[in-house]
C-alpha cells in the first residue's frame, strides 16, 4: 500500500515538474514576452531597462532563472509579480482563494442537490412527461455557454429589471468576504452559483438517471422488489446509492478543477476577484512569476483529484487495482 | 469551464472486443434511421450545415452588405426614411453611439454591431467558421488521441508510462497561456507546410488549441480499450495461435477503437463548439474581421446593454447545434455501445 | 501596465461647478463660511476599478490610477498647481517655500524647504530626505529616472550603477540654511515639470532602496495609505501630522476616508455608481451605456479635454510603409468622423490631423489629410489616396494591424484594416492584450507594420509629444522600449526639435512656434496616422460635489466632498 501511495506521489510530482518546465519554456519562446520593458515602465532608457533586466536575474541563463523562481515561489515564498511590481504572488493567490472556493462550494451545493433530484424524478418517472421535461432542459443547460449564461443573468438582474420588486436585492457585481458581511457574501454569490451550477445540473443529473436505470436491471435490486420492498424504497435507498458512486467520483474531479481555477468565465463574468481570474489576468499580461504560481496551484488540484480519484475507483472495484 | 469535461463522455466499455461481423456501417445507419430522435437532429444539423453555407448568397442577394467592411457612415432605408446605421445620440448631453437595431427585414435583420456590420450575415459567416473549427479540431484531436491512446495501450512498459504522464500532464496545463502565446508567435506570420500556406489569419490557431485541449479525454479512454481488448481471451487465444502483432492490430484492435473514436466525435464537436466560443470570447480565438459565433457574442458583449441581440444570436446557435450534436451523439453512441448506452 | 490617462485643460465645466468652485475658495478668505466647509467635511468615499495599479511605490508606479492617488498622498519640491482646468499646468512650491532661484546659466536650482512639515509617521521633513529621495529615484530604477532626472548631475554613474547612487555634484543640501541645491548638466526648461511628477515625491530618508510593492510609504500629503492589498482594495486615512500649508500644492481633504475597491466589471460599476453604492469609477464608461447615461445622469458626468491622442504609427522601414506615399495615401484615407463613432460620439472624441493635441502648447491648428487642406479635417480624400497608392506602387501588399484587446481598440483596428482593404492592400488585423501590444509593437524585431496606440502627455510641453514620439534618440532598434514605434528619424527634424528645446529655455513662445512648425514638417513625413483627441468621461454618485479636474491627475479626489 504503501509504495502504491509514493509512486503516486511521485507521479503527481513529475506531472507538476513538467508542467513547470514546459510553462517556463512556453514563455521564453513567446516573442515580446521579455517583461524587462515592462517592468521597467513607459519609454524607460536603455540603462533602466538593463538594471531591470539585472535587478529581475533575467540576464541569467534559463535552468538558472528557473531554479530562483522555483525556490522563491516553494521555499523563500517572496517571489514578486512582473506586472504589477512589488506584489507578492504567494499572499496574493492565498488571499483569491477563498472568493473561488466559495464560489465553487455554493455551486457544487445546488448542481449536487439539483442534479441528484432531477436525476431521481426523472428515473422514477422513466419515459413520461416530467422525465421527458427534465432530461430535455438538462441538455439544454449542458449547450449553453456559460460566459452567455451570466451575460444574460447580468443584463436582466443588472440593469433590465434590476429596479423591479424582483431583481432590486442584487448587490453590484465583484465578491464580498464572507467574514466582513455574511449577507452580503451569500447575495452577491446567488447569480455566479446559479450560472456555474446550471450545466453540472444538466450533466449529473442525466448521468444520475441512466445510472439508476442500470441498476435497477441488476440482479440485487430486483431481489430487492421480489422481496416486496416498495418502489421507492428501492429506487431511493438501493438504486440511487449505488448509481451515485461514479457521480462522487466525477464530482472529484469537477470539484477539484474549478477550485483551481477553471471558472475563470464565471469569475470573469461576475468580476469575482478569484483564482481564475487572477489567472486570467496573468495570463493577458503575460505575467510568468504569477502564470507559473497559478498554473501549479491548479494542476496540483487537478493531479490530486486524479489520485483520490484513481484511489475510490479501487476501494470500490477492487478489480481495478490489477491495472 | 475546461471541465467540461469528458468524464461524462463514456467510458471505454470494457469486456468483449467484439469487432463488429457483418456490414458494421450499414448495421449503424439502420440503427440510427430507426430513432426519431437521430433523424430530427440530423436534419436539423444539415439545415444548419446548408444555412451557413449559403452565407455568401445571403449577403449579396439579401443583405446586400459585405459583412468583413466597418460600415461605419452607411446608411439604410427603414420605413421609407434614410438612417445612418450608427445612431449618434441626440438627446441629452449627446454622448454615445448606438448601432441601429433588428429591422426584422432584408438588410441588418437583427441589427448592425459596432463597426456597422450586419449581424445577420456574420452570424451565417460566423457559423462557417465555429463549425469548420469544430469539425477540424475533433479530427486533430480523435487522430492524436487514437495514436497516442494505441501507443500506450498496445506496447505498454516504458512507452506507456511516458505517455501516461504527458496525458496527465496535458490535462492540468493551462490551455489559454497556449493560445495567447500561439497567438503572439503567429502574428502576420505565414506557415507553409508542404502545399498547405496557412496564414495567423486563418483558423489555425483556434483549430490547433482546441484540437490539443481534449486529446487527454479521448486518448485515457481508448487506451484503456486498448488494453482490454488486448488481454481479452480470444485476442490471446488469437497470438497464442501465432497470429501476428500487426494483423492483430488491424483485425482487432482498430475497429474498435473507431468506434470508440466515432461515439466521440458528435459530443467532442459540440463541446468544441462552446471552446471556440470561449476562446473567442477572451479574444484568443478567431480574428477580426473574420467572424465566428463567439466573435459575434464578444462583439455583442459591449453592446449587451444597448443592443441585446447582437449577444442572444450567437449564443442561441450555438445552443440549439450543441443541442443537436448531443441529441445525434446519444443515440449514435446507443447503436455502437449498447452496453454502455444501458450504463448511461 | 496602464498608459497614463492624464489629461488637460479642463473644458469649461457647468456652471454648477463653477459656482462650486467658487465657494470652495471664498472659505479661506472669509472665517465665516469656513463652517461651510466644515459641513462638507468628512465621511467616506467609495472608488471602483476593476483592477490596482500595481505597486504603491511612487517612485515606481506610472500608472494614472495611481497617480491621482499620489497628487494627495505625496508632495514633490513643487507640485502642479491642484486646480481646476487649465490652471493644473502652473508648477507651485510644495514643500519648498518658494519658487527655486534658478542661475543664469539656467543650470542650477536652489530651494528652500519649508519648515514644520511632517511625514505620516511624525518625523520632520528635512533636507537629508530630499537628497536621499532624489537618489532613491536612481536606486530603484525608477520608469522615467533615464528620461526625466538623467540631467542632473552624476546621474550617468547612477544609471550605469544604481546601487551606488550619489548624484555627487549633482543634488547638495545645505541642513544649517535649509536649502538644496540641484546642478543640472544642460539648462533645461522642463525640469520643473519633471521634478512635480510623482516620481519625485520626497520620501523619508529611511526608506529602503527596492520597489515597497504593497507596503505603504510615509509621505507628507493631506491622506496617507494606510492598506493595500491590490487584488481587493485601498484604504486611504487623513495623514495626523499633516497641517495644509499652501492650498495650492496640497489641499486639505474633505473625507475621512477614502475606500478604493478592485474587482468587478466597468458595466457593474456603472450600476453602481448609478444605485448609489460607489461614488467614481476609474474605468472608462462602457460605450453601450452612454446615450442612456448621458439622459439619465446629466448632472454627474463631467467631460474634459485631454492631453492626448490615439494614433497608429507606421513602421517607416518596412514594406508598405517605407514609402512615404503610402502613408500620405492612408493619412488621406482615414475617416475620423467614422472613428469618432467608434468611440462613442463627437462628445468624446474629436478628429485630428495633426500631432499636438488641441490647446496644448505649440498647437496651431492645421490639417493637411483632408479634402480642402485647411485648418482641420472634413472628409477623406479617398481618389488622392488610391492614387497615391498606385505611384507607390504598393497595391496588393500585405499589410497587419496589431492592436489592442479591448473594444475601442480592436474597434479601431477592425476600421483601418477595411480602410486597408478598400486601398487594395491585402490586410488583416491582430488583436494582441493590452499589457504585451505596447511593448510588443515598439520592438524592431516582431516587424509590426501598422498598430493602434495612444499618448498622453507627462507635462505641457511640445517636445513631450514630437521629441519623445518622433526623435531620433527616442528609437532603440531591437528594444521593447522605443517609444518611436514608427522608427521615424529625421536628421532635419530632429536637429530642429533640438534647437527648439534649447530655445525653449530663453523664448518659450518662440518655441512654441518652432514646434508648430515642426509639427507640421512630421506630418507631411506622415510616420503615423493621427486619429483622434479622445476626452475623459467621469461618472459621480449624486451625493459627491465639487468636482475639479486637473490635467495631469484627472479629478483631484481630496477637493470634492461626499456630505
Amino acid at each position: 500500500m504503501l509504495t502504491i501511495f509514493l509512486s503516486r506521489l511521485l507521479r503527481m510530482v513529475i506531472v507538476m515538474l513538467g508542467i513547470s518546465v514546459i510553462t517556463f519554456l512556453i514563455f521564453f519562446a513567446t516573442p515580446g514576452s521579455d517583461p524587462a520593458a515592462r517592468i521597467a515602465g513607459r519609454n524607460a532608457a536603455p540603462e533602466t531597462i538593463a538594471a531591470v533586466r539585472h535587478d529581475f536575474g533575467l540576464d541569467r541563463p534559463l535552468y538558472v532563472q528557473y531554479g530562483l523562481m522555483m525556490d522563491r515561489l516553494f521555499i523563500t515564498r517572496d517571489l514578486t509579480s512582473f506586472a504589477n511590481r512589488g506584489q507578492k504572488i504567494v499572499p496574493t493567490i492565498m488571499s483569491a482563494a477563498p472568493a473561488t472556493l466559495s464560489l465553487v462550494a455554493g455551486a457544487a451545493i445546488l448542481w449536487m442537490a439539483l442534479g441528484a433530484t432531477t436525476g431521481i424524478i426523472a428515473a422514477a418517472f422513466r419515459n413520461r412527461l416530467p422525465d421527458k421535461i427534465l432530461m430535455g432542459a438538462s441538455m439544454m443547460a449542458v449547450a449553453m455557454p456559460v460566459f452567455w449564461v451570466g451575460e444574460m443573468i447580468n443584463l436582466v438582474t443588472q440593469s433590465r429589471l434590476h429596479d423591479t420588486w424582483a431583481f432590486s436585492w442584487v448587490p453590484p457585481l465583484g465578491y464580498v468576504p464572507l467574514t466582513s458581511d455574511p449577507a452580503g457574501w451569500f447575495f452577491a454569490l446567488v447569480f455566479p452559483w446559479i450560472c456555474l451550477a446550471l450545466m453540472y445540473i444538466g450533466l449529473y443529473g442525466r448521468m444520475l438517471r441512466t445510472g439508476i436505470i442500470e441498476t435497477y436491471q441488476e440482479d440485487y435490486i430486483r431481489t430487492a422488489r421480489s422481496k416486496g420492498l416498495s418502489a421507492r424504497r428501492v429506487l431511493l435507498k438501493h438504486a440511487t446509492r449505488t448509481a451515485i458512486i461514479p457521480i462522487v467520483i466525477m464530482f472529484g474531479m469537477d470539484f477539484g478543477v474549478l477550485v483551481g481555477g477553471a471558472a475563470v468565465l464565471t469569475e470573469v463574468v461576475f468580476g469575482i476577484n478569484g483564482v481564475g481570474r487572477l489567472t486570467y489576468q496573468a495570463l493577458k499580461a503575460l505575467d510568468l512569476p504569477m502564470i507559473m504560481a497559478t498554473v501549479l496551484y491548479a494542476s496540483f488540484f487537478v493531479v490530486v483529484a486524479n489520485a483520490i480519484v484513481d484511489v475510490l475507483c479501487v476501494m470500490i472495484d477492487p478489480r481495478m487495482r490489477q491495472k | 469551464m475546461t471541465s467540461v469535461s469528458t468524464d461524462k463522455l463514456p467510458p471505454s466499455p470494457i469486456g468483449e472486443g467484439v469487432s463488429a461481423p457483418d456490414g458494421p456501417w450499414k448495421r449503424l445507419l439502420a440503427g440510427l434511421l430507426s430513432s426519431p430522435t437521430a433523424v430530427l437532429s440530423g436534419i436539423g444539423l444539415i439545415l444548419i450545415l446548408i444555412a451557413v453555407l449559403l452565407a455568401p448568397l445571403y449577403a449579396n442577394h439579401v443583405a446586400h452588405t459585405d459583412p468583413f467592411r466597418s460600415g461605419l457612415s452607411a446608411k439604410i432605408e427603414v420605413e421609407g426614411k434614410t438612417v445612418p446605421v450608427m445612431q449618434r445620440s441626440t438627446e441629452g448631453l449627446g454622448l454615445g453611439v448606438t448601432p441601429i437595431g433588428p429591422t426584422w427585414s432584408g438588410e441588418y435583420m437583427l441589427g448592425a454591431d459596432t463597426q456597422g456590420r450586419d449581424v445577420m450575415a456574420r452570424m451565417l459567416y460566423g457559423g462557417r467558421s465555429s463549425l469548420l473549427i469544430a469539425a477540424a479540431s475533433t479530427v486533430l484531436t480523435l487522430a492524436l488521441a487514437a495514436i497516442i491512446g494505441v501507443a500506450a495501450g498496445y506496447t505498454g512498459g516504458l512507452v506507456d508510462g511516458v505517455l501516461s504522464n504527458l496525458i496527465d500532464m496535458m490535462w492540468a496545463f493551462p490551455v489559454y497561456l497556449l493560445a495567447i502565446s500561439l497567438s503572439i508567435v503567429m502574428i502576420g506570420k505565414t506557415f507553409v507546410l508542404g502545399p498547405i500556406e496557412l496564414s495567423s489569419s486563418s483558423l489555425i490557431i483556434p483549430i490547433t488549441i482546441i484540437g490539443l485541449v481534449y486529446v487527454p479525454y479521448v486518448a485515457r479512454p481508448v487506451r484503456g480499450r486498448v488494453m482490454t481488448i488486448k488481454n481479452s481471451e480470444f485476442v490471446l487465444a488469437a497470438r497464442g495461435l501465432g497470429v501476428r502483432r500487426h494483423r492483430i492490430l488491424m483485425r482487432h484492435i482498430l475497429p474498435n477503437v473507431l468506434s470508440t473514436l466515432i461515439v466521440f466525435a458528435p459530443m467532442l464537436t459540440a463541446l468544441n463548439i462552446v471552446t471556440e466560443s470561449a476562446l473567442s470570447f477572451l479574444s484568443v480565438g478567431v480574428q477580426a474581421p473574420n467572424a465566428s459565433w463567439g466573435t459575434i457574442l464578444q462583439d455583442g458583449q459591449s453592446l449587451l446593454y444597448s443592443r441585446p441581440t447582437v449577444a442572444l444570436a450567437p449564443g442561441i446557435a450555438i445552443m440549439v447545434t450543441v443541442l443537436l450534436l448531443n441529441l445525434f451523439g446519444d443515440v449514435l453512441r446507443d447503436v455502437l455501445d449498447p452496453k454502455s448506452a444501458r450504463g448511461r | 501596465m496602464d498608459l497614463m490617462a492624464i489629461s488637460k485643460t479642463g473644458r469649461r465645466g457647468s456652471a454648477l461647478a463653477r459656482l462650486a468652485i467658487t465657494a470652495a475658495m471664498i472659505p479661506a478668505v472669509v472665517p465665516a463660511l469656513a463652517q461651510a466647509q466644515d459641513a462638507h467635511r468628512g465621511g467616506t468615499m467609495h472608488l471602483m476599478a476593476v483592477a490596482s495599479g500595481g505597486t504603491l511605490d511612487p517612485q515606481i508606479n506610472y500608472t494614472a490610477q495611481f497617480w491621482q492617488l499620489y497628487s494627495a498622498t505625496y508632495d514633490g519640491l513643487v507640485a502642479f498647481k491642484k486646480a481646476d482646468g487649465p490652471e493644473s499646468n502652473t508648477v507651485v512650491p510644495d514643500l519648498a517655500a518658494e519658487m527655486p532661484t534658478v542661475s543664469a546659466d539656467g543650470k542650477t536650482y536652489t530651494f528652500t524647504l519649508r519648515k514644520g512639515v511632517k511625514f505620516s509617521n511624525g518625523d520632520d521633513v528635512t533636507t537629508e530626505d530630499v537628497v536621499a529621495s532624489l537618489r532613491r529615484i536612481f536606486k530603484v530604477s525608477s520608469p522615467t529616472s533615464g528620461s526625466f532626472y538623467n540631467g542632473i548631475v552624476g546621474a550617468e554613474d547612477c544609471l550605469s550603477s544604481p546601487a551606488d547612487c550619489t548624484l555627487e555634484g549633482g543634488v547638495i543640501a545645505d541642513g544649517t540654511a535649509n536649502t538644496v541645491t540641484i546642478n543640472l548638466v544642460a539648462a533645461d526648461p522642463e525640469f520643473l515639470f519633471k521634478l512635480s511628477a510623482p516620481h519625485a515625491s520626497i520620501l523619508p530618508k529611511g526608506t529602503a532602496s527596492k520597489d515597497m510593492g504593497n507596503t505603504p510609504i510615509p509621505g507628507t500629503g493631506t491622506y496617507m495609505f494606510t492598506s493595500y492589498d491590490a487584488n481587493n482594495s485601498l484604504t486611504m486615512e487623513r495623514n495626523p501630522h499633516f497641517v495644509e500649508w499652501s492650498v495650492d500644492a496640497q489641499p486639505e481633504g474633505y473625507a475621512d476616508t477614502i475606500e478604493y475597491k478592485f474587482g468587478g466589471t466597468e458595466e457593474s460599476a456603472v450600476n453602481a455608481v448609478m444605485n448609489g453604492q460607489a461614488d467614481w469609477s476609474f474605468d472608462p464608461l462602457p460605450a453601450d451605456r452612454l446615450a442612456e447615461l448621458s439622459t439619465n445622469a446629466t448632472d454627474q458626468l463631467h467631460v474634459h479635454a485631454q492631453s492626448a491622442w490615439w494614433y497608429a504609427p507606421m513602421n517607416v522601414n518596412i514594406s508598405p510603409f517605407n514609402d512615404v506615399r503610402a502613408r500620405q495615401a492612408l493619412n488621406y484615407a482615414v475617416d475620423r468622423n467614422a472613428l469618432v463613432s467608434v468611440f462613442g460620439g463627437p462628445a468624446l472624441a474629436q478628429p485630428v490631423c495633426q500631432i499636438l493635441p488641441p490647446d496644448f502648447p505649440g498647437h496651431e491648428d492645421s490639417c493637411i489629410y483632408t479634402q480642402d487642406p485647411g485648418d482641420t479635417w472634413s472628409a477623406p480624400d479617398m481618389d488622392k489616396a488610391r492614387a497615391l497608392v498606385a505611384e507607390s506602387g504598393t497595391k496588393g501588399e500585405k499589410v497587419n494591424v496589431v492592436t489592442e484587446d479591448n473594444a475601442a481598440s480592436r474597434g479601431v483596428g477592425t476600421y483601418l484594416q477595411s480602410v486597408l482593404s478598400d486601398l487594395g492592400y491585402d490586410a488583416t488585423v491582430q488583436t494582441v492584450s493590452g499589457d504585451i501590444q505596447f511593448t510588443y509593437i515598439q520592438n524592431t524585431n516582431n516587424n509590426v507594420q501598422i498598430s493602434v496606440t495612444q499618448w498622453y502627455m507627462d507635462y505641457p510641453a511640445a517636445s513631450n509629444f514630437l521629441n519623445v514620439l518622433f526623435g531620433c534618440g527616442s528609437f532603440h532598434p531591437g528594444s521593447d522600449s522605443s517609444i518611436n514605434i514608427a522608427g521615424f528619424c529625421d536628421e532635419e527634424i530632429d536637429a530642429r526639435m533640438k534647437a527648439a528645446m534649447t530655445l525653449g529655455a530663453t523664448d518659450p513662445e518662440a518655441a512654441n512656434a518652432e514646434w508648430a512648425k515642426i509639427d507640421n514638417a512630421v506630418m507631411e513625413k506622415a510616420p503615423a496616422v493621427p486619429l483622434f483627441t479622445p476626452r475623459r468621461l467621469d461618472l459621480l454618485s449624486e451625493r459627491v460635489g465639487n468636482f475639479e479636474y486637473s490635467s495631469l491627475f484627472n479629478w483631484l479626489i481630496a477637493k470634492s466632498w461626499v456630505q
